[in-house]
């Protein structure tokens, strides 16, 4: 039978049939029963995602059905149909595990729906299709409720390896010297599902320390003859941290160019999980995540001591359990016990990261060059044992070996790692990483932050089997992790309560005078601000301030003079609010508070010795006015400086006489246009954008910084894009609600960034990554 | 290069690595002898030759008498390869150097020592330029093997330079420091599949040291697992003599 | 008869070094040397003040060949200083393990170093074409024996599980068992090399001497046993200052021994002659077919001797191995208490009886060694026997007066590397010949 058939079970051959067609329709697999017992026969031999049987059938009725099926095929879902509903009968269905409960008459799209959300139950198969070798006589179990869980006795777990036993090669953990390795089981007694941890890790079956890739003939240009072992493999009692590490060489080796030997050996390995309830020593898989899996596995075991409980992973994984065990129902008894199993393991855990594991990344990042790492690999051998007992590392060397006869040849790939000392080094000699104090770092780096970037998955695992191996116990990554966060907390620790000198000024504003006001246009003035106590602002051409009338409130506005004219600074303000109404109403002489300078500028280093193509669109002229005023205070150290001023009208332009000096001034290039003009008006009309075409740039040593409203910004960068400038080249200012001006009240994000701390200016580049901005 | 000639020389050692190359697998004996040409091998041939292309040394230089004809060898070999710990680094043959040669002579010869010609043990190396190396004790025939097979390919031949640690692990071992042993694997070079631990026992270091080994660490490392500096050093001697006092 | 000056400088097809001189004048013999100028090692100097784990690694490396012997003696003679037991088990791996290099080192001497003077050529080499089958069935051989030795020690040369007080990895039992099957599988072989051996014509010589070997009740002994003289009877291992009875001579770098005689042999013929009794069946019935009767006084034949002890070697693995499987092999803990204390540990290597003699203070830690080493047990015979074998073949030209030197030296087996361990010299220079033993 097809995936997902049904079996629909009534005595009318009407309603047997109307919904044989239905559901035929609707692309399921359907065979129908006119009797319960011929119903229990039909599932002998065929197999069935879903049963519909009716409650009221001769002979054995749909209640007795359902019990029956439940012992025997406890992965399929019954749906109950009947015309004669009852509060009994439904509760009995459901307790005999009927997923719903469906009254006569239905319509066709309410079976279809339920039998829908019955199958989607289900979650989708795992990637790894599992070749299985299976006997001849196997019977065939269908698709299944992976993650179901059931209870199996412990003697099943005898006749669980007997059966995969007689057609492959079983490894486990046994015991040796006093610890676990995993290895050939020869004898069910040899296995020990209740280990801490093996001393090496079950993933060598997958990735082996030596593995011929291809047998070759020397002076022969075609290519080798691959190698693959396909011989099955049951890998049985694997730890959940294992599991996951298993699963991420998955994804490293089945995607992306995927490796042909990897996967099939991947392909013919059954993997049978088992919970660990006694964790090592050394092991901080509950910090990683990985002491609990759900996936990854074909069958995972849990002794509660009494019964072993089993969670179904994939179709194979039922098909063993159907066919080598009695699996039955859990109790709730025996499922709480699990549960508290589990939960006891948790607490068994002795070593712990005291930082969450999503901050990890940053965290590396940010301390890529502490002294820690030279420090810390001091004593390293370079002696590979942490590499070489880890589940998750991978790295190989590929070598030649000949036959002494010079005629063929094999190439083999043998385990190398990155602490080895030459690793990253090339034949002419060079060694690309250098050095214990690199190289110990690199793999801290892998494992916390360069595998996850890459893989999506976390890089370590929390095994502990590096700290046990590690001769100078220098290899914990959970310590190194934690080393790194206590010494950014050690930084950030100045920040700290105690340790912290606040500025108890933070949000006190700073008196000023206003010595000057002059009106710009109908709703916008230019006002000249000089502090009380004879301060400089010292800021730079960008940056804002925010402005203070007590009891009004504060306002962020662009600071609109350069820096290089000291003793007092000019802000150009629209009316528009509370503040900068207030603000308006202000005669020479009066007081207001201000606090900044905020924000980051515009990159002058950036700009120094390019040519500038300066856009102003409106009041985008405020900030701008600042950078302008600074290139000309300082001519000298810049290239050409095209400047381009657009207003809605001629009405609306601002700063004329400045304008008309610009406009003079040999050492600009000046341009100007508004979007409509009047009879009066003698230059340019047309939106900015139109300037830019006739502008003849070198696009190489070119630096555009545009400032106007958003929708001028769109076009704006069209244009210049058609210039062949690059994003890094073309410098913006954004504008946002801004309240606190330090990073604090959250009022100016864009996606991860504050505008007050990383902007308001940014290059092109960056807003490219950041999704609201633009 | 067509057949290579290729010669067997001794000082003073056991013998047991030229002994050990006349053990290879039959098979690969007969192939081995398709490939070259064993033109002198004291202990297996009487025939004498000229000029050969590859000399095999193995033994260390004890006396003095033996410095003219290792210089001999040395002229009539294109390739001069020293075979096994004792022509690479000294050997066992070092362990006499502890003693000073006057309190050696005197313990083993009485009031004859003053004519007895013995001088410190060193290895080839300290005598003659040596083009390349198969260590140990006994060396690993496959790595001899190996070394042949590269140099009729035209390649270089290269010793691992990481330390026996990775081919303990590789060959699925348990540390023997976990089992209450010390061992000198961390900085003794790699190339014998671990083969004394493997066996059960643990490293006594014949193949040398890695390039750069990190001595201070080892040493901390066999203090911390309960020996003495004394015992630290005495476990270095028996092969390192000759390396750990930078003789190479 | 003219002159003949004879100088065989480092004799080939011997393990060590060794020089023969013969100058004689119309049939008058002037010298007559069988000169040993090993290197010495200076072992007992280096096995002072060294851990009783470490001993027997380093005494190993005495010798190549024979590294299995020195191992087996130097451990019982630290087994017996330090007061140490050791279980059944381990005693039967150990003679299993001990058969591993009787074979090997018989086969070795018998087809690579002795054969080829037999069969006309210069070394094994050239008979991989003439006598393709020969040279694979001693490859094959040698190479079963080391396989032996792989499986219970690590390897062959310098074995690594062997050790005090027991065996640090035991065998599988399928290992126990494959290995079994080859050597009743070998034993084919063997009959073809004792066919081969038989059908030679070995030089006719007899001289009568002495000879020495352990002696046990009711094995062959060769790990086991006390000392047994043909001319005096059995004493007590410990007894054996007074059986060797070492001195030095001018001519040679190691020492000469003797006993009752003016001198006596060691080695395979020597164990023949005392306990021929004890082979199994299949290696008398070699003994037989090869012709080689107690006692037997002719040197030549010790390497016949070597191939009945090789029969003999085979039918006693089987039967080990089948008493180990028997047993069932089990872990073993390796004691570790010990007492100061002197031992003598007495093992018959392939060429001969060899002593180990060691103290140890209450640390484990080596205070005195000596070795009595077989070769240098032979040395004296050989000289012996060359001064009664040369004025029988004075007529003969010097090339074969060569030869028949050559391969009277290469028929004992030699291993001189050993020999040359210890030096406690009184020399005088000898000018006559030019030749200064000290002089390599």
């Amino acid at each position: 039978m097809p995936e997902h058939s049904v079996l629909v079970v009534d005595d009318e051959p009407i309603v047997r049939e109307s919904i044989r067609d239905w559901l035929t329709e609707a692309g399921y697999g359907v065979a129908t029963a006119e009797t319960g017992e011929q119903a229990l026969e039909m599932v002998k031999t065929q197999d069935f995602s879903v049963l519909v049987v009716d409650l009221r059938l001769p002979g054995k009725t749909g209640l007795a059905v359902l019990e029956a099926i439940k012992a025997e095929r406890p992965w399929i879902k019954s749906i109950v149909i009947t015309a004669y509903p009852s509060s009994e009968t439904a509760q009995e269905a459901k307790r005999l595990g009927a997923v719903d409960y469906l009254l006569k008459p239905f319509a066709p799209d309410d079976l279809e729906r339920l039998i829908d959300d019955t199958l989607a139950a289900i979650p989708p198969e795992a990637t790894v299709t599992t070749v299985e070798k299976a006997p001849a006589e196997a019977p065939v179990a269908e698709a299944i409720a992976v993650r179901e869980t059931f209870a199996i006795d412990k003697k099943d777990l005898q006749s669980l390896y007997d059966g995969l036993a007689a057609s492959a090669e079983v490894l486990g953990p046994k015991a040796k010297k006093g610890k676990f390795v995993f290895d050939r089981i020869k004898r069910f007694e040899e296995l020990c599902l209740d280990y801490d941890v093996t001393v090496h890790p079950p993933a060598n079956c997958l990735r082996p320390p030596h593995e011929t890739l291809l047998t070759m003939k020397l002076g022969d240009v075609s290519a080798g003859e691959p190698v693959l072992d396909a011989s099955p493999r049951v890998l049985f009692g694997v730890h959940p941290y294992d599991i996951k590490a298993i699963e991420l060489l998955d994804e490293v080796f089945m995607t992306a160019h995927p490796d042909p030997h990897y996967i099939t050996r991947r392909q013919n390995t059954v993997i049978i999980g088992v919970d660990c309830l006694h964790p090592s020593a050394n092991s901080f898989a509950s910090s990683m995540g990985t002491h609990q899996t759900e996936t990854g596995f074909d069958l995972l075991l849990t002794d509660i001591g009494s019964a072993v409980m089993v969670t179904i992973g994939s179709e194979r994984g039922a098909q063993l359990l159907a066919e080598y065990t009695g699996a039955r129902e859990p109790t709730d008894y025996e499922i709480a016990t699990q549960k508290t199993l589990r939960d006891a393991a948790v607490e068994d855990y002795k070593l712990h990261l005291d930082v969450a594991r999503e901050r990890l990344p940053k965290l590396l990042e940010d301390h890529y060059d502490d002294p820690y790492w030279e420090e810390k690999s001091e004593n390293c051998l370079s002696c590979g044992s942490c590499i070489m007992v880890c589940p998750t590392c991978f790295c190989f060397d590929v070598k030649d070996e000949v036959s002494l006869d010079l005629k063929g040849a094999v190439r083999v790939r043998q385990w190398d790692g990155c602490m080895l000392s030459d690793f990253a080094k090339v034949a002419g000699g060079e060694n690309f990483r250098h050095g214990k104090a690199a190289r110990f770092r690199h793999r801290i780096f892998r494992k916390g932050k360069y595998v996850l970037e890459r893989y999506g998955m976390v890089g370590c695992v929390g095994c502990g089997r590096c700290i046990s191996a590690c001769l100078p116990d220098i290899a914990s990554p959970v310590e190194a992790f934690n080393a790194i966060a206590q010494r950014a907390k050690a930084e950030s620790a100045r920040r700290l309560i105690s340790k912290v000198t606040p500025q108890p000024d933070l949000y006190a504003p700073q008196p000023a005078k206003l010595v000057r006001v002059e009106a710009l246009a109908e709703n916008e003035k230019v006002f000249e601000f000089r502090f009380d106590n004879g301060d400089s602002l010292g800021h730079r051409p960008g940056q804002f301030v925010e402005v203070s009338l007590a009891g009004i409130g504060e306002a962020p506005i662009s600071i609109s003079s350069s820096p290089t004219r000291e003793g007092s600074f000019e802000l150009a303000i629209r009316n528009v609010g509370n503040v900068t109404r207030a603000l308006h109403a202000l005669d020479e002489g009066a007081q207001v508070g201000v606090r900044g300078p905020f924000g980051n500028g515009f990159p002058i280093e950036a700009l120094e010795w390019k040519d500038l193509l300066l856009v102003a669109g409106g009041i985008g002229l405020f900030p701008l006015r600042s950078l302008v005023q600074y290139v000309l205070d300082r001519r000298d150290r810049f290239g050409r400086v095209v400047l381009l001023c657009g207003s809605r009208s001629p009405k609306e332009r601002m700063f004329t006489d400045e304008l008309s000096e610009w406009k003079e001034d040999p050492g600009v290039e000046f341009h100007e246009t508004v979007d409509g003009g009047d009879a009066s008006w003698k230059g340019n009309v047309g939106v900015i954008t139109t300037l830019i075409p006739g502008i003849d740039l070198s696009p190489a040593k070119t630096m555009a910084v545009v400032v106007g409203p958003p929708i001028m910004y769109r076009f704006v960068i069209g244009e210049l894009k058609k210039k062949g400038l690059a994003d890094e080249q073309i410098v913006m200012s954004l504008e946002r609600r801004m309240k606190c001006g330090v990073g604090k009240c959250g009022h100016c994000q864009i996606n991860g960034v504050y505008v007050c701390q990383e902007g308001p200016v940014f290059t092109l580049a960056q807003l490219r990554n950041l999704r609201e901005a633009v | 290069m067509s057949k290579p000639k290729v010669a067997f020389f001794d000082f003073t050692c056991c013998e047991g690595c030229q002994l050990d190359t006349l053990n290879i697998d039959g098979e690969a004996l007969v192939e081995l002898l398709d490939a070259v040409d064993i033109v002198e091998f004291r202990e297996v041939m009487s025939d004498k030759a000229g000029d050969v292309d590859i000399a095999f040394v193995e033994g260390s230089i004890t006396r003095e008498s033996e410095i003219p004809r290792l210089k001999k060898i040395r002229e009539r070999a294109k390739i001069v390869i020293a075979l096994g710990a004792c022509a690479h680094i000294g050997g066992i043959n070092c362990l006499k150097n502890h003693l000073a040669m006057e309190d050696a002579q005197r313990i083993v010869y009485g009031e004859d020592a003053e004519k007895y010609d013995t001088i410190p043990t060193r290895p080839i190396g300290a005598v003659v330029p040596v083009d390349y190396v198969v260590p140990g004790c006994p060396i690993n025939t496959a790595e001899l093997l190996r070394t042949i097979k590269e140099l009729l390919l035209g390649k270089t031949p290269e010793l691992p330079n990481y330390p026996v640690c990775v081919e303990c692990k590789m060959a699925g071992n348990i540390c023997v420091f976990e089992l209450g042993m010390t061992c000198l694997g961390p900085v003794t070079r790699a190339g014998c599949n671990a083969i004394c631990v493997s066996a059960g026992r643990h490293c006594w270091g014949c193949r040398g040291l890695v390039d750069d080994p990190n001595l201070n660490a080892q040493k901390d490392v066999l203090e911390k697992y309960g020996l003495s500096v004394e015992e630290v050093l005495e476990k270095f001697k028996i092969y390192n003599t000759c390396t750990t006092e930078g003789i190479k | 008869m003219s002159s003949i000056h004879i100088n065989v400088h480092h004799v080939t097809r011997v393990e060590g070094h060794g020089n023969i001189v013969l100058n004689s004048q119309n049939g008058k013999i002037e010298e007559l040397r069988w000169e040993v100028p090993e290197s010495p090692r200076f072992f007992e100097a280096m096995l002072r003040g060294r851990h009783y784990n470490d001993v027997p690694h380093i005494a190993s490396r005495i010798c190549g060949i024979c590294s299995i012997s020195h191992s087996t003696a130097s451990i019982l003679a630290t087994e017996a200083a330090l007061g140490i037991e050791v279980s059944e088990q381990t005693t039967l791996l150990r003679r299993l393990l001990f058969n591993a290099e009787v074979l090997e080192s018989h086969v070795l001497h018998a087809y690579c170093l002795a054969a080829p003077d037999f069969l006309g050529v210069k070394s094994v080499f050239p008979l991989v074409k003439t006598h393709k089958d020969v040279v694979l069935r001693a490859m094959r051989l040698k190479r079963l024996a080391y396989r032996l030795a792989e499986i219970l020690a690590g390897r062959k040369t310098h074995p690594i599980s062997l050790m005090v007080g027991g065996f640090a990895k035991l065998p599988e039992p399928e290992q126990l068992v494959a290995l079994r099957d080859a050597l009743a599988e070998s034993l084919t072989d063997y009959d073809a090399t004792v066919e081969l051996f038989a059908s030679l014509t070995l030089p006719d010589f007899e001289r009568q001497t002495e000879y020495i070997a352990l002696q046990d009740e009711d094995d062959y002994a060769f790990i086991s046993g006390k000392i047994a003289s043909s001319d005096s009877g059995t004493a007590p291992v410990s007894h054996y200052l007074e059986v060797t009875n070492e001195f030095c001579v001018p001519h040679s770098t190691a020492k000469y021994t003797k006993n009752n005689r003016d001198a006596y042999m060691v080695g395979a013929l020597a164990r023949f002659n005392l306990n021929h009794t004890q082979l199994h069946p299949r290696a008398k019935d070699a003994a037989g077919t090869l012709r080689l009767r107690a006692p037997c006084h002719n040197p030549y034949m010790i390497t016949i001797a070597q191939i009945v002890e090789c029969v003999h070697a085979t039918e006693d693995s089987i039967l080990l191995i089948e008493k180990l499987l028997d047993r069932g092999l089990e872990e073993e803990s390796i004691p570790s208490e010990i007492t100061a204390g002197r031992g003598i540990g007495a093992v018959e290597a392939p060429r001969g009886i060899l002593f180990h003699d060691y103290t140890y203070d209450e640390n484990g830690i080596l205070t005195a060694a000596n070795c009595v080493i077989p070769t240098n047990q032979n040395h004296n015979n050989i000289q012996k026997d060359m001064e009664a074998l040369v004025p029988t073949i004075l007529d003969r030209s010097e090339d074969e007066i060569r030869l028949a030197l050559e391969m009277l030296v290469r028929a004992y087996d030699p291993c001189i590397s050993c020999s040359a361990h210890l030096l406690r010299v009184s020399f005088t220079n000898d000018a006559s010949t030019g030749n200064d033993p000290q002089k390599s």
